[in-house]
């Protein structure tokens, strides 16, 4: 077998420590800025996961993922503030409506395949970017962003102080995802999404219904990406357009390709990095790292978006299979040395 | 009446540029089933050269320079699309999903190249005095502008379908856009074809972008990804291949917005979507669609 046999207790080991460091006395993340870039990063992480399962088990190429992100965001700060609901029963609330919103538009895209496919739930993402931007209806504040009212969440989420419960949320909802997706993978469902990417016509013979199978997976990596949008929310204490721009889709999809697709821990690790590294990136362009340089290289090089898309393309172009194609692959030569 | 002939005409005039954006990548689709994600940078591409054209070379626009600076922009884009064909697209051969996405990963460098250079404010791009002026039709007065947009669409169109109908290489890639295997099984070289695509392609985004930026009043480097989004849309509703269809969808695309937008300001780009969801789901291959690869 591939997998190494300690790999999952090493798994079990990197979460523990993660969530022990922010309490154990003085370390980097212990600090709040930190807490907070790796909160986002665990939710990044979990929604590249969503899309791998979109993408790389079930071979689903949707450019439309945000908005089910978007809307898992929306929904629970409109609930909240308008309505005055419960947190956890906007949360809850906002992934049933996100699944309804899913089974609309996944059905209506899926009986297009492909390109047409992609293009379709462009469109259907880009209209909700539209209708949150241009604040159709009057709940969506615009492009100004809508706030969380503070006052209606717990307290331990409130204030600098705290960020450490955040950082917690996170990493939990991270793993919450991680073990949904592990078992939706590996059950029987998981395994015809599996054969639909690698051969739809055959699936068909066999007397299952392609369609359905893809709707299920198209709703279920929905449903997740809202859970992960409304967590995100109370992370960043607002819910902003451009969470769902097609921009975010396409950087889901980076990501998936950065860590490597159906592997799970490699759309996860591809999302951390890729969030760690916009961000961290961004501080040192605001810094003066990049001052020494002419302007001609130091410019672009302050640009994430620079470094990130040059990675990109080395990796389509040279290592497809991203950094646990590459482990794997690393890991196939020495089990067969020798041999 | 005045203001409906306003809107129509700005309208088409919206509609030209989107034709700009969308026949290359209608075409580029057509004959090689790549999703062109760099388009916009093209776009992008074109307008940096015709600004500095504009500003540097000739700081004093009159229309000669302007008409130099557009083909200059064209040229520019064009060249860089040959360049990216070469050096990325051929080797990813017959891999047409890593394809697109190498194109994601060039429209993400492309544009933070150009922002970490010149930052991301928009430029304005000097024009001759009387592109601001405005024509008297009947009782309505209409912006100049929109006039020179349509006439340049206009020529890029007829020239592109001469190339098609008229030229041995035109006749290569209308085939190759029916059935790509049959005409390399024939022993015809389709890769000059690419290549021609590409040019040809990059060319009409480079004048595109240089237009875009009098239209929208600057350029910048993120002026690309916005009307690529478009651009995907109008190729989508025309149909994959089709320059003709790509013409047609531009237009439709182009007065509905500017219609909607009259009504209610942003339902335009709304209705527009609603307008791909509705064909695609109708008619999967677009209105005039010739590939289904």
């Amino acid at each position: 077998m591939l997998r190494w046999k300690y790999s999952r207790p090493l798994l079990i080991a990197i979460t523990v420590i993660f969530a022990i460091l922010p309490f154990a006395g003085d370390n980097p993340l212990s600090k709040a800025g930190l807490q907070q870039t790796m909160a986002v990063a665990f939710l990044f992480g979990a929604l590249a996961l969503t899309y791998d399962l979109l993408f790389g088990f079930t071979g689903l190429l949707s450019f439309g993922h945000a908005l089910y992100f978007a809307s898992g965001m929306y929904v629970t700060a409109i609930l909240i503030n308008d309505f005055n609901v419960n947190f956890l029963l906007a949360i809850l609330i906002a992934v049933i409506f996100t699944s309804l919103l899913a089974v609309l538009t996944g059905g209506a895209a899926l009986r297009t395949t492909g390109i047409t496919f992609a293009m379709v739930t462009l469109a259907f993402g880009q209209a909700g970017h539209v209708v949150i931007a241009r604040d159709f209806g009057g709940f969506t504040n615009g492009d100004d962003g809508l706030p969380v009212n503070a006052d209606r969440l717990p307290d331990f989420f409130i204030g600098v102080v705290n960020t450490k419960y955040l950082y917690l949320l996170a990493l939990g909802i991270l793993v919450f995802i991680y073990f949904t997706a592990w078992w939706i993978t590996e059950s029987s469902a998981g395994r015809v999404f599996a054969a639909l990417r690698d051969n739809e016509q055959r699936v068909s013979v066999l007397g299952l219904n392609p369609n359905r199978f893809k709707l299920l997976s198209f709703v279920l990596s929905a449903a997740m990406a809202a859970l992960i949008g409304a967590a995100m929310l109370i992370v960043s204490g607002s819910g902003s357009p451009r969470y769902a721009a097609a921009d975010i889709t396409i950087a889901l999809l980076l990501m998936v390709i950065l860590g490597g697709p159906v592997t799970r821990w490699g759309a996860v690790l591809g999302g951390i990095i890729y969030s760690v590294l916009s961000t961290r990136l961004t501080v040192l362009s605001d810094g003066t790292a990049f001052d020494s340089l002419p302007n001609f290289i130091g410019g672009p090089l302050a640009e994430p978006a620079f470094t990130l898309g040059l990675i990109f393309i080395l990796i389509v172009m040279f290592a497809p299979g991203g950094i646990s194609g590459a482990y794997y692959r690393a890991r196939f030569k020495y089990l067969n040395k020798g041999k | 009446m005045s203001t409906f002939l306003l809107i129509l005409i700005t309208g088409i005039g919206l509609g030209a540029l989107y034709f700009l954006v969308a026949s290359g990548l209608s075409l580029i689709y057509g004959l090689m089933g790549v999703l062109n994600f760099a388009h916009g940078a093209f776009l992008t591409i074109g307008a940096f050269t015709g600004l500095w054209i504009a500003t540097k070379v000739f700081p004093n626009p009159t229309t000669w320079t302007f008409i130099f600076s557009m083909f200059a922009g064209g040229i520019a884009a064009g060249l860089f699309a040959l360049l990216m064909e070469q050096l990325v697209i051929t080797r990813l051969y017959n891999r047409h999903i890593d394809q697109a996405l190498v194109t994601v990963g060039v429209s993400l460098v492309v544009t933070a190249l150009l922002g970490g250079w010149f930052g991301f404010d928009a430029r304005f791009l000097p024009t001759p005095l009387w592109f601001t002026k405005a024509a008297t039709i009947g009782d309505a007065i209409i912006p100049v502008d929109r006039f020179i947009y349509i006439g340049v669409a206009a020529i890029l169109l007829i020239a592109m379908l001469s190339i098609l109908k008229f030229t041995r290489i035109g006749l290569i890639i209308r085939a190759g856009v029916e059935n790509r295997s049959m005409v390399t099984a024939l022993g015809i070289n389709v890769r000059l074809a690419f290549s021609t695509v590409f040019f040809i392609g990059g060319f009409a985004a480079g004048v595109g972008g240089v237009l875009i930026s009098v239209f929208s009043y600057g350029v910048s480097p993120l002026m690309g990804g916005s009307w690529l989004i478009y651009g995907f849309i109008v190729v989508v509703v025309g149909g994959m291949g089709s320059i003709a269809g790509s013409a047609i969808a531009a237009m439709l695309i182009g007065i509905t917005n500017q219609f909607a937008n009259y009504y209610v300001t942003g339902l335009g780009d709304f209705v527009v979507v609603i307008i791909l969801a509705a064909v695609l789901l109708t008619k999967p291959t677009g209105l005039l669609g010739k590939v289904s690869h």
